[in-house]
């Protein structure tokens, strides 16, 4: 019985000796978008495709190991693992739910303006900014605008937006080389970046760099 | 971030361990390990060697560039220089904290290697709090930060980037002020 288990394990991972290449791939693309995420002052566009895939290779592993023996090495190895890639998808996911809170109002008037193919949220995000916009705005009648004076009952959008502060400082690290990116606030300063080379630098001047992978924040 | 996080972080690098048995390849999603062979040295990623080393199931081999000698050759060069030397790896610091606290009986000169290695991360710090001084007095708007590791970068994170946001924002005020006045006098 054993044997015949021990031999399918193997057979199994030798055809995922092609997708390996791949899901290591995609654990560091993964790794990437949390750190962009934890640093970056807005919210980034989601990457659900990387979430997604990973989270099938984590269901694919746990279904394989349900096939070893308790007492398996290979057991407690693959269940750290498996530790480590949620605990940085989870994390991933709380940095982007704990933006939607901070920044609802401004998120989704950004987010009307785009069309779907290059919107930032994932459909369960949107749906989840929504509902909790209309909760505040529950909240915030029956606790108290409905006791109010009649002048003082609406519910004010505008007042109550929260911005992100793009101006921010970041670091980051270059993927790539990058020429010429203009410093804010200075007179037509640039400056250019080696790959690998490390800066800190107004956020508002390489936010379009995060968001095209072609550098990293750290 | 919490430094819990970056410990995370060099918790990839990889370092070679010298198993006490044997077993065949093991496919990870980050990659493959293995083949482990007793007494023979093999490559596997810190939280592994953590781990196996805390089952007794292996010995630790100090990193290659954990030797006192070379390290406090380093630490020299880190005091005449005045720009930050090139570490030999980005996570020094954390490597040697935790290769160091769970394999002080694989590694000789644990103790030396540690002096060295506090010596130079206090010598780097201080360097780094006299160059964020001098960049924020001289109103910089961009630094760079080469051979800088991930953990000194992360123990400036909450004040640097905050006191740059704070004169920036005290700045553009001041210039709001300052055309508003103008504005007036005209």
């Amino acid at each position: 019985m054993e044997n015949n288990g021990d031999v399918q394990m193997t057979a199994e991972n030798d055809d995922q000796e092609e997708e390996e290449v791949t899901a290591q791939s995609v654990l560091l693309a993964i790794e990437e978008a949390w750190l962009n995420e934890k640093f970056a002052p807005e919210i980034l566009p989601h990457r659900s495709d990387l979430v997604d895939c990973m989270l099938q290779q984590i269901t694919h592993m746990e279904e394989n190991m349900k096939r070893l023996d308790k007492e398996d090495l290979r057991l407690m190895i693959h269940r750290m693992e498996l530790d480590r890639i949620k605990y940085v998808i989870t994390n991933y996911l709380r940095a982007r739910l704990e933006k939607i809170e901070k920044y609802t109002i401004h998120i989704l008037s950004q987010e009307a303006t785009r069309s779907s193919e290059e919107c930032y949220l994932t459909v369960a995000e949107l749906q989840f900014a929504k509902e909790f916009l209309t909760n505040i705005e529950m909240l915030f009648k029956t606790i108290a605008l409905q006791h109010m004076p009649g002048n003082f009952q609406t519910f004010e959008v505008d007042t109550l937006t929260v911005k992100p502060n793009l101006q921010t400082y970041v670091f980051l690290r270059a993927n790539d080389r990058i020429n010429g990116i203009i410093i804010p606030g200075s007179m037509d300063e640039e400056i250019d970046l080696e790959p690998g080379s490390q800066h800190i630098i107004q956020y508002s001047a390489v936010a379009d760099l995060v968001k095209s992978g072609a550098v990293k924040l750290i | 971030m919490d430094p819990c996080e970056v410990e995370f972080l060099s918790e990839k690098e990889l370092v070679s361990i010298i198993p006490n048995f044997s077993f065949d390849m093991i496919h990870l999603i980050s990659g493959s390990v293995g083949p482990f062979r007793a007494g023979l040295p093999v490559k596997v990623p810190i939280w592994l060697a953590v781990n196996l080393k805390q089952q007794q199931k292996c010995r630790i081999i100090k990193q290659d560039w954990m030797d006192a000698d070379s390290l406090n050759e380093a630490k020299e060069e880190e005091k005449l220089s005045k720009l930050f030397t090139k570490m030999p790896s980005n996570h020094y610091m954390e490597e040697a904290q935790l290769l160091l606290n769970v394999a002080s009986d694989d590694i000789s000169d644990a103790d030396r290697i540690k002096t060295a290695i506090k010596d130079i991360w206090d010598i780097r710090m201080s360097k780094l709090r006299t160059s964020i001084d001098a960049f924020l007095k001289s109103e910089g708007l961009h630094a760079k930060l080469d051979h800088l590791t991930a953990m000194e970068i992360n123990s400036v994170r909450p004040l640097l980037p905050h006191a740059l946001d704070q004169m920036l924002r005290i700045q553009t005020d001041g210039r709001a002020t300052q055309s508003h006045y103008s504005g007036t006098s005209q």
